[in-house]
């Protein structure tokens, strides 16, 4: 099968969920994990003669992520209903935006593994309310409607992603613009993020997009790439083997590693949108666009263009400590107390990262705080440890939370800086191998670096390793 | 004492000199009710035990019976109305049973100025129809006729307020189906100005043009009831935050007031003899009060009728999406699937005229039929609007017959929707153009049944119309009384 | 007239089951009103001039506050079947 022949054209629709305090449309919490229905009223249930009001903070947040995607805001737009029939719809139609959204025209740029960086178009976002949750029981369907009408916004790229490393790219990148405007918490699991991809294949060059598969339920980064690439794949093989691409909707088995047809494309939806007639115009006013755009919060480009500023890191370095503002903040609290950038970042993304990593943990849940870690680096810099020891330091911290300090104390792990110690450490160094010492005299100063190793580990590596260099090599040359 | 025949203003009088105390009143209604809505099928729920218990918790208040400006007022309530505790079921099978969990805004504001809900009336299967026959609970009978229709949607609250069965009621009005039937029933009815009243708790008919309005036998209880209920909620997005004036106070004034009327005379084609002898008198009257009558031109209202059968079912389809049987109201017990679980929970709970409106709605707004529809009608209907709008650069008020013709008998329209459609051809443009519209009665046919004019106001402009009924109303005198609140049904 | 295949398509659409006589009466009365409401083609119009039925001073937003709904067993009571406090709807033997 020669994929190379073909391309992907992959567009991405994104549902993010808006943290706000209540619903879009009601008053009821906006929560996650209560007994069933129990955050619910009489709008959100859809009872005769409930009417919808519009959150403002939902309005703000969805504005805060359109200037965040570059986006066009419009003073005007429309909410409409979108009709159709589902157990965990208690209207029939959900309120959302149709033929005029409030925001259209943006784009973000995501790096890509090449180095490169890749423009991904954003067509539109629009405000919707969730739906509810329906839960398949043998014995029946249980609707629980603590999630209808909670604030989302869908975000649609542009159909710009050519194979699903630059969708992965693009889906990292607007998740943590996300969450570094506070405006939505990105959880996954929770589905407060979620992903559906819309994926074609063509022959490359050719102008004519192929039929298009709908790939649902993608909710998880480690996904989203292989789901992309299988489904590419069986794409191309099909076209190749002579087969029709079918338009249906096909959903991730995680457990099978595949792609499955959730449901043919019957005939189309029919949903019968139309102006909601319970809700005036959206008007947002140009004061307080202005004031929303003032208000913004730093976002993951602006902070790693001030990264490499300050601390004077590599683009590679900037983007890595962003990838979250968790981590972002993290590192910031680190470099306040440890006053040094470059040794910060190496702890960061060095140790603390791949522990963590290991540890399937995620910064939050760091079992090392950032002023634990700034304090150890300060005791590098103050030649109380050395490097080498400071990574066993590290791993124990790690392990036990505990401090620098009270672990150094209780393992003995202070630098040897001490010349009359040290020196002592290199005589029995020098005793103990004499042919070496004699080879040494004879002309072969490349031993040198074996009798720093003995006396470092003589010292069980808490010497000072500047002092101890220079040290033994005055012994030697004396 | 006997109940039945009073006005707000006769037992707020009544309740401060102390000639009687609220519990007196609401058992001389609820008598009445029960003596007389056997044969009218006006109301759908009374509770005497809970009615009675709230009118002697007020008989304790009497002394300050001035400081409620609804003092134990008995008030019938449209059942697509939400009063928590109280069923509402829209005049549909598909809602029977239901108990709402939540009380609509118009119905709490009276409650709170001390207004008692006597019961819920009966009315047109979602407030669709123009005769009350399209009640899955029966129909309701006129209190001057009882071979003839009190009129729709609201026929409950217009029968129940002619009868002596409540003092004011509350309906709702989307194309006439207030003021049609207070016409057709002898009485005063008001649709506000959209907006001016809170929608929050109404079963939702067509959003865009539905609203509350009440029932009563004078232009001042009407004042009365529209000054305590109006204003902004903050729980529809729809309403308004004009102010809302004292109405009554703006009545108290001895000063006479004219106004010019403006009539288009080609509107008025195809309207009955005795009708539109009884408009004429009405218009006369006007001129003796200093007033003026001028033509006006209103192109656009022809095509109202269309308009209102493209918007309100389309509007209708999505707000009745909601009845599927899954969260609330009538389930089938046939299904073999959910999606049978839907349609035959629909199809066997909804009735005939309900289904049609939502096919037509559907038809409408499907793909392919939006444009040459929904929107055309809506371009249409911001026609008629600036109809108004350029009349009233002539005119105070707008002024027609209520309906073409008094109270028909049952079954008379019902083969035929167009037909039917017709008895509102003076009501529905005023709803499209969102303006308040005021129905007072003018005079009897020859068949002695109540005929009705009405007077179209300006956004807002609910006291101006007060103003110029009421100086009518009192030139005119009082309007009799059907045979059945004198008491000889 | 409207098709028996064109109601059929409608009533899907807006989920309602019609019985035989019903499929009858739905042509010829849909036909009745549709071709009525054929006189608005003789008005022309344009794109602009949709109608804004919303007051004007209508308030547009609400501020984020929380205010729980407490009568709750009133929306659950009135489901048709209740079961773990969610709304059931049974397992039937689906046919497509």
């Amino acid at each position: 099968m020669s994929l190379e022949k073909y391309e992907a054209v992959i567009g991405l629709e994104v549902h993010a969920q808006l943290m706000t305090a209540s619903k879009m449309f009601c008053c009821c919490p906006n929560r996650y994990g209560s007994l069933p229905n129990t955050n619910i009223c009489p709008v959100c249930t859809g009872q005769p003669g409930s009417l919808p009001v519009i959150n403002k903070k939902a309005m703000e947040l969805g504005v805060r992520a359109a200037i965040a995607l570059s986006c066009e805001v419009h003073p005007e737009s429309i909410f409409a209903r979108k009709n159709y029939f589902y157990p965990d719809l208690p209207k029939g139609y959900q309120i959302s935006q149709y033929e005029r959204p409030y925001s259209t025209h943006g784009h973000i740029v995501v790096q890509l593994k090449t180095g490169e960086e890749k423009r991904i178009g954003i067509t539109r976002i629009h405000f919707e309310e969730d739906a509810g949750k329906s839960n398949h029981e043998s014995y029946g369907t249980l609707v629980n409607l603590n999630r209808a009408g909670v604030p989302l916004i869908e975000i649609v790229s542009e159909p710009d992603m050519r194979n699903a490393h630059e969708a992965g790219q693009y889906l990292r990148a607007l998740h943590s613009i996300l969450r570094y405007a506070d405006i939505c918490d990105g959880n996954m699991e929770e589905g407060n993020f979620r992903c559906d991809a819309n994926i074609s294949v063509r022959l490359r060059g050719a102008d004519k997009f192929g039929t298009r598969v709908e790939l649902k339920n993608i909710n998880s980064f480690k996904f989203v790439e292989k789901a992309i690439e299988y489904e590419i794949q069986r794409q191309v093989f099909a076209v190749e083997s002579g087969e029709k691409i079918i338009q249906q909707t096909r959903s991730w088995n995680s457990a099978k590693n595949i792609t499955e047809v959730m449901r043919e494309k019957e005939e189309a939806h029919d949903y019968r949108y139309f102006p909601e007639p319970d809700l005036p115009k959206l008007v947002f006013s140009l004061a307080w666009l202005d004031q929303i755009k003032k208000e913004m919060p730093e976002l993951p480009q602006e902070t790693s263009i001030r990264f490499k500023k300050s601390f004077e890191l590599s683009d590679y370095d900037a983007s890595v400590l962003t990838g979250s503002k968790e981590l972002a903040n993290y590192f910031e609290s680190v470099v306040s107390h440890s006053k040094n950038g470059k040794a910060s970042a190496n702890w960061v993304m060095n140790e603390l990262l791949g522990r963590l990593n290991a540890a399937n943990k995620e910064v939050e849940s760091s079992p090392v705080t950032a002023i634990q870690l700034a304090d150890l680096i300060c005791k590098i810099d103050s030649g109380e440890i050395s490097g080498k020891i400071a990574k066993t330091v590290f791993e124990e911290m790690f392990a036990t939370s505990k401090d620098a300090s009270s672990i150094i104390k209780e393992k003995g792990f202070i630098q040897i800086s001490d010349p009359i110690a040290l020196e002592s450490a290199i005589c029995k160094v020098i005793e103990n191998n004499p042919s070496q010492f004699a080879e040494y005299k004879a002309g072969k100063v490349k031993l040198l670096g074996f009798f720093v190793g003995q006396a470092m580990k003589e010292t069980q590596g808490q010497a000072n390793p500047a002092l101890l260099n220079e040290l033994v090599k005055k012994i030697l040359d004396r | 004492m006997e109940f039945g025949t009073q006005t707000i203003w006769d037992l707020l009088s009544g309740y401060q000199k102390k000639q009687f105390k609220p519990s007196e009143v609401i058992s001389g209604y609820l008598k009445n009710i029960s003596e007389r809505d056997e044969k009218l099928n006006s109301f759908l729920q009374v509770r005497p035990e809970e009615t009675l218990a709230k009118a002697r918790a007020l008989d304790a208040k009497l002394d300050a019976a001035q400081n409620l400006p609804l003092f134990g007022i008995p008030v019938a309530i449209k059942d697509n109305f939400l009063v928590q505790g109280w069923q509402a079921t829209a005049g549909s099978k598909v809602l029977s049973g239901y108990v709402s969990p939540y009380t609509a805004t118009s119905v709490q504001r009276l409650e709170e100025m001390g207004a008692i809900i006597i019961g819920k009336v009966n009315c047109d299967e979602f407030a669709m129809g123009s005769s009350n026959e399209n009640s899955a609970f029966g129909p309701v009978r006129n209190p001057w006729d009882l071979e003839r229709v009190p009129g729709g949607s609201s026929g409950g609250s217009s029968a129940a307020v002619a009868a002596g069965l409540a003092t004011v009621s509350l309906g709702t009005d989307t194309g006439g189906s207030i003021r049609q039937p207070a016409s057709l029933c002898g009485l005063v009815g008001l649709k506000p100005s959209y907006g001016r009243v809170s929608r929050y708790g109404i079963v939702a008919y067509a959003s865009s043009l539905d609203q509350v309005g009440p029932f009563s036998r004078t232009v001042w209880d009407s004042a009365r009831v529209l000054e305590v209920m109006a204003g902004f909620d903050n729980k529809d997005a729809t309403s308004s935050k004009h102010p809302v004036p004292r109405y009554t106070e703006e009545l108290k004034s001895n000063t006479k007031r004219s106004f010019t009327l403006g009539v288009s005379r080609a509107w008025l084609e195809g309207v009955d003899l005795d009708v539109a002898k009884s408009f004429e008198a009405a218009l006369e009257v006007f001129k003796q009060m200093g007033g003026k009558i001028v033509d006006i031109d209103l192109p656009h209202t022809k095509y109202a009728l269309s308009t209102y059968y493209l918007i309100a079912p389309s509007e209708a389809s999505s707000n009745l999406a909601r009845y599927d049987g899954v969260h609330y109201g009538y389930r089938t017990q046939s299904a073999k699937s959910s999606e049978e679980l839907y349609s035959r929970s629909r199809g066997e709970g909804i009735g005939r005229e309900v289904k049609l409106r939502i096919m037509l709605g559907t038809y409408a707004l499907s793909a392919g039929y939006y444009d040459a529809f929904y929107l055309k009608a809506n371009q249409i209907r911001r026609k008629i609007q600036e109809d108004f709008e350029k009349a009233f650069t002539q005119c105070d008020f707008v002024v027609t017959p209520t309906s073409p013709s008094t109270a028909f008998k049952l079954g008379e329209k019902t083969d035929d929707p167009l037909k039917m459609y017709l008895s509102d051809i003076f009501t529905l443009p005023v709803n499209l153009a969102g303006l308040p519209g005021l129905s007072v009665s003018c005079g009897l046919d020859s068949k002695k049944l109540p005929i009705g004019f009405q007077l179209i106001g300006k956004p807002f402009g609910e006291r101006e119309l007060f103003i110029a009924a009421h100086q009518y109303e009192q030139i005119r005198g009082e309007f009799p009384l059907s045979s059945m609140a004198k008491g000889k049904g | 007239m409207l098709s028996r295949e064109e109601v059929l398509k409608i009533a899907k659409l807006a989920r309602l089951t019609l019985t035989e006589e019903e499929i009858g009466f739905y042509q010829r009365q849909l036909t009745r009103v549709l071709d009525h409401i054929q006189d608005l083609n003789q008005v022309p119009t344009s794109k602009e001039g949709f109608v804004q039925h919303v007051p004007s001073d209508a308030q547009c937003f609400r501020e984020d506050r929380v205010e729980p709904f407490l009568n709750h067993d009133g929306l659950i009571n009135n489901a048709p079947v209740v079961e773990n406090n969610c709304f059931l709807l049974p397992t039937l033997v689906e046919h497509s």
